[in-house]
């Protein structure tokens, strides 16, 4: 904007006072500013003695997005909201489902599922949590249909009624054998007398504006610095952790945008725990590291590829068989995963998922020369240099470390085979923009909780389901599903469900890689924390949080 | 005019006042450019500068030569340096002196295509404005408009929305470094076209091109050297913050993305040697060209040469 | 520079300066691809379920109608909704700018206080060991990638030496005078990481204008009346040298606020820049409008200031 002349002028030229003055008050105006927000301190907290006058300090790397539990999707805003708003169901290492605010919960016809509440939780504010609250939060996001996961999960379900202070029934449009565990599971709990002030639960910020948070888990956030920390105070009573009453008074959540400087600061002891699963290659280092302990945590998920089947060439099955066979699986999981995942035999129904896990099903082995076999019955014909006439796009999130760096080994192992693979690695929302357009010929990804298998397939494998990144559409498939999620007897179900996982792999309809088991590190001078599943809940999962107490040499 | 400033080729791109760059209104002739390299070769920081860039340049040519493309993956997971690995291997086990050796050919890639495609427009758009002096307002005022625009940042946007590749940072780059270039050649053009001389020509001929090609480039080319320097530098720069955001080429090895793959595994402070190494390569480069065009213009200054 | 935009009152280039800011920020937005829907969803939502967002948004609209519902609420003061928070933009933005401001002004206040003294010092040792000594310190900080030195800072005086916390702006159990002794600890790495990069420009500057002013013939005339040359050097030339200097501070202030972002994110500072890039991330366009706004603004700001200040420094151009 400037191009004031530099001319060199007279001797007369002085520097006023007012350059000085200029910067005292640009100072004082930043101060000011400032000086708004500078805290005073808080009334001495007044918690049973039992309970510890400690904060706990979690890093996380992304701010809270949303303070609505019914919209949010990134993994601060499942942690800390996961902290103040109850889910019926949690959820066990095998995936079976445990009581949480809910104690029972089953089916009383095909059409119509039920949960039994516990009668002794309330809201901080002091209103009991009921089975209305439960029931209207259904039916508001059945009706505002808020992007989330929680929504997701209602395509069969029409509606949500209180029929006692503990007991909500839920209506369905058809039989669905797993509504009610992954409802449960899924879905948050939101206090009725503060969320119906709002037009609709979708748009609802939830942001504390309106006089602050209402919780029920077992902190409460009072105080939020954009960018840098929220803090969270003890309630005093929370039934679900052992005494009553969570131990730290206080949970701060810092955000620490880089995973290095979050590391430093667990060094450091400025902060006590690393909410996100630590990157495979520093396990070790930090198992090795004094003053720092590792938890392992099993994965309740899969990362697979799935191969495009409207792309002409991958619709032939030896095609998508010889891309399973050109994938070194074991060099994967050795060195890119630093051994902290384990194969699924190239099936949907994880080892984890102990009593649907079918032994017989076994990995595609790494093998070249199959792979060419099987793009020459396929009718292909390698040109002089041995590489076959196809190129394949694969897309991956650059967001995503760990598939970023296989997806460069996948790339090599089928150049082995002749295949070319083209990398498309690219900022997460132009991943899920092609993802949704099925743009792309192999897609790479991964899931965090794949908990119930029919649900899982229903949305992978038939036809129009939000994640069928095959775009298969096999009938016989399509009925084993649709018989599956029916069925309501356990052994049964297992046993159709083995048969589509049969076919699956069989048909490379989905190129299940591996489940890797996260680890996740905190201080030394903590302990108590309970693991659960996966990353979103962890060491961070409420129960855990308001267990975490310094260990006794403190 | 003395050494100064053109070098102000900040890491984020500042765009910086560069009206003192404005040499001495005087068409660098074979026997000013015989003196320059005169006072040049007597330099110390100036010869070892160039040298720097040559050695870079040569490293990039011969990379084929001088280590093999780095492997997908290899056994020896983050290892520090040694005789086997000079520079210690990544969180896959590869050799970061390979990934550093090929990272300079994509590296000065990027640096020389953006500073190449920002000087082509740069200076059309600054010569065509002191020519007709009719669009010149309408020139400056887009120039001036487009340096008060937060670069970093609207850099990031288009990076993200446009999708990470290396014709993206090319373009990203270039496209917010030309005004810079813009605004240095303006001021010297607009003295030239002033000269007797060229009015002089455009008694003798209509043709503006013939006259811009003959009269006004060679007078700039000065500028324009200085210029390349300094948006080259400023190009790896930028290119190797957008890599460590995760906005870089994820499949092409640059300085950048071993950086970025460094912060990514959460090993920048535990492996020292995956943040050194190619950091070391960064400030080479940009340092040896800063350098290199302070004594360029250092030399090329006759009020110097008189020294 | 050109006379149209020279006439034209201080106040309204910096209007017009904010109004393309603002337009280009939108017409990128619009134009480049990138679908806001796709990053609130979920994997499991249905393409009508993101068609309504996309209404919700208002995205389906033309672009000139989104233009111009824009422009007009913009200049009743509403900047419009977080796409993903759901909460005003300002709300979001306006908690992240003082720590930005403050960073910025910090880092310059001390690169000012460093940069100045060590261009004279090289001026005056002109083609000395010195003056190139520090023409290369100063040429290396800039070339220095900053979340390199940042980590090492963090390394060597957060976690080693413990002398300095890791990251944030304040510790959240300061309270009183302690917040403000904390929010200064906080400050000291970025800022001095910031200092670092830009020093090179001011020292250089600042060296190269003095030199040129120690040649004038007011210095040459004062030499010949006998006035010792520190005193020229400190009290006349170096009047004038700052003039540049001022110029480079306005401009530098307006950029830094937006581009201190990989400082940002390496010392965990809660700013705009970071800001900024977690905006882009979720493709918050209402965010990142309001956010180049803000940048814009500052930018503005900065230079008006400057031009005070230069007024102050050059009487000549008081009168003009």
């Amino acid at each position: 904007m400037h191009n004031h002349s530099t001319r060199r002028g007279t001797m007369r030229t002085g520097i006023r006072r007012g350059r000085a003055l200029t910067l005292v008050t640009a100072a004082a105006a930043i101060t000011f500013v400032l000086s708004a927000c500078a805290p005073s301190a808080p009334e001495a907290s007044s918690g049973p003695v039992e309970a510890g006058n400690d904060t706990l300090t979690i890093a996380t790397t992304t701010d809270v997005v949303n303070y609505n539990p019914l919209i949010g999707n990134s993994r601060s805003d499942y942690w800390v909201t996961n902290l103040m708003y109850p889910h019926l169901l949690s959820i066990a290492d095998d995936g079976k489902k445990e009581p949480q605010l809910a104690t029972e919960w089953g089916y009383v016809d095909e059409l119509t599922g039920y949960y039994e509440i516990r009668d002794d939780m309330t809201w901080s504010d002091g209103e009991p949590v009921t089975a209305e609250d439960v029931a209207w939060t259904m039916n508001a996001v059945k009706k505002d249909a808020p992007s989330g996961t929680f929504y997701g999960q209602l395509a069969n379900f029409v509606s949500a009624e209180a029929v006692s202070d503990t007991r909500v029934e839920i209506t369905l449009a058809s039989p669905d054998t797993s509504i009610v565990e992954e409802i449960g599971f899924w879905g948050n709990v939101v206090p009725q007398h503060v969320f119906e002030k709002a037009e609709s639960v979708a748009t609802f910020a939830n942001n504390g504006s309106d006089g602050g948070w209402v919780s029920a888990g077992p902190y409460l956030l009072t105080d939020v610095q954009v960018g840098q920390s929220y803090s969270m105070d003890r309630v005093d009573e929370y039934p679900l952790v052992e005494g009553g009453t969570p131990v730290a008074a206080k949970v701060v959540y810092r955000v620490f945008p880089d995973v290095n400087t979050e590391i430093l600061a667990l060094q450091s002891g400025e902060v006590d725990v690393i909410a996100n699963a630590l990157p495979p290659a520093q396990v070790e280092q930090l198992k090795a590291t004094d003053g720092i302990t590792v938890e392992e945590v099993v994965g309740l998920g899969y990362a697979h590829m799935t191969y495009n089947m409207t792309n002409p060439d991958l619709a032939k099955t030896e095609v998508r068989q010889a891309l399973a066979h050109a994938v070194d699986y074991d060099a994967i999981r050795t060195v890119v995963l630093q051994g902290q995942a384990v194969s699924t035999g190239s099936s949907p129904l994880m080892p984890v998922l102990s009593d649907y896990y079918d032994k017989s099903i076994k990995e595609y082995d790494f093998d070249v020369d199959k792979s060419r076999e099987l793009m020459e019955s396929a009718g292909y014909t390698a040109d002089a240099s041995g590489n076959f006439p196809v190129s394949f796009r694969l897309i991956y999130s650059l967001q995503d470390s760990v598939t970023s760096q296989w997806a460069q080994l996948v790339k090599d192992s089928a150049a082995e085979a002749g295949i070319t693979i083209e990398l498309q690695g690219t900022e997460r929302n132009t991943y899920l923009a092609q993802t949704n357009d099925g743009d792309y010929d192999i897609y790479a990804g991964n899931f965090a909780i794949m908990d119930d298998p029919v649900t899982n397939f229903t949305l992978s494998y038939l036809p129009g389901g939000a994640i069928n990144y095959t775009l298969v559409d096999d009938p016989e498939l399509n009925a084993l599903i649709a018989k599956a999620a029916v069925t309501a007897d356990s052994d049964e179900k297992i046993s159709i469900m083995r048969d589509a996982a049969k076919i699956v792999h069989d048909e490379v309809y989905d190129n299940i890689m591996y489940t890797q088991n996260l680890y996740f590190a905190h201080s030394s001078k903590w302990e108590g924390f309970v693991t659960k599943p996966s990353e979103l809940l962890s060491i961070v999962n409420p129960i855990s949080v308001a267990s975490a107490h310094k260990t006794a040499a403190q | 005019m003395t050494s100064l400033d053109p070098v102000n080729a900040t890491p984020t791109g500042l765009p910086v006042s560069s009206e003192a760059l404005s040499a001495e209104p005087v068409a660098e002739s074979g026997r000013a450019g015989a003196a320059t390299w005169r006072v040049f070769r007597r330099d110390p920081l100036g010869i070892i500068s160039l040298g720097l860039l040559l050695l870079l340049v040569v490293v990039a040519l011969a990379a084929p030569l001088l280590a093999s493309y780095p492997a997908s993956y290899g056994t020896d997971v983050l290892r520090p340096p040694s005789l086997q690995y000079l520079f210690g291997t990544d969180s896959l086990g590869r050799d970061v002196l390979g990934e550093v050796i090929w990272g300079t050919q994509q590296s000065l890639l990027v640096a020389v295509a953006a500073s190449i495609i920002a000087i082509a427009i740069g200076t059309l758009v600054a010569v065509i404005g002191a020519y007709f002096k009719r669009l010149d307002v309408f020139i400056s005022v887009i120039v001036d408009l487009t340096l008060s625009l937060p670069v970093l940042p609207l850099m990031i946007l288009i990076a993200a929305l446009i999708g990470p590749s290396t014709a993206t940072i090319i373009g990203v780059v270039a496209a917010f470094s030309w005004p810079e270039v813009t605004r240095l050649v303006r001021s010297q053009a607009l003295t030239v076209v002033n000269l007797p001389y060229v009015d002089a020509a455009r008694l003798m001929t209509t043709s503006p091109v013939w006259i811009i090609g003959r009269h006004i480039i060679p007078a700039v080319t000065p500028v324009i050297v200085v210029s390349v320097v300094v948006t080259a530098s400023r190009a790896v720069l930028s290119a190797a913050g957008l890599a460590f955001l995760g906005l870089g080429d994820p499949t092409t090895w640059s300085w950048g993305r071993i950086l970025y793959e460094a912060q990514q595994s959460g090993a920048m402070s535990s492996a020292w040697w995956l943040t050194l190494f190619p950091s070391i390569a960064i400030l080479l480069l940009v340092l040896s060209a800063t350098l290199l065009s302070i004594a360029y213009n250092d030399a090329r200054n006759p009020r110097n040469r008189a020294r | 520079m050109s006379r149209l935009f020279f006439v034209l009152p201080r106040l309204g280039r910096g209007v017009f300066t904010i109004w393309f800011a603002v337009t280009v920020t939108f017409l990128l937005l619009r134009l480049l691809p990138g679908d806001p829907a796709l990053a609130v969803a979920s994997p499991n939502m249905t393409e009508e379920a993101r068609a309504a967002l996309l209404t919700q948004y208002g995205l389906d609209q033309p672009l000139i109608v989104q233009y111009g519902l824009y422009m007009w609420q913009m200049l009743q003061g509403n900047f419009g909704v977080s796409f993903t928070q759901s909460v005003p933009v300002m709300d979001v933005l306006l908690q992240r700018l003082p720590w930005t401001l403050l960073l910025t002004f910090t880092a310059l206040v001390i690169t000012v206080l460093v940069g100045i003294p060590l261009g004279v010092l090289a001026a005056s040792r002109r083609g000395k060991v010195l003056d190139k000594i520090i023409q290369v310190i100063g040429v290396t900080g800039q070339s220095i990638f900053v979340p390199s030195i940042g980590v090492l800072l963090l390394f060597v005086f957060g976690l080693s030496l413990k002398w300095l916390p890791i990251g944030g702006a304040y510790d959240t159990d300061a309270y009183g005078m302690d917040w403000y002794g904390s929010v200064a600890r906080h400050l000291i790495l970025p800022a001095v990481s910031l200092m670092l990069i830009q020093l090179g420009s001011y020292v250089l500057t600042m060296r190269s204008t003095l030199i040129e002013a120690l040649g004038e013939d007011y210095v040459t005339l004062a030499k010949a009346n006998g006035l010792p040359y520190r005193r020229i050097l400190w009290k006349h030339a170096l009047r004038n040298a700052l003039l540049p200097t001022t110029t480079l501070i306005g401009l530098q202030l307006g950029f830094l606020v937006g581009g201190a972002v990989l400082t940002e994110t390496v010392f965990a500072y809660p700013g705009i820049g970071r800001g900024i890039y977690e905006a882009v991330t979720q493709l918050d366009f209402p965010v990142l409008q309001g956010a180049f706004l803000l940048l814009a603004i500052t930018v503005v700001v900065a230079n008006m200031l400057t031009d005070i200040v230069y007024g102050f420094l050059d009487p000549r151009v008081k009168t003009s």
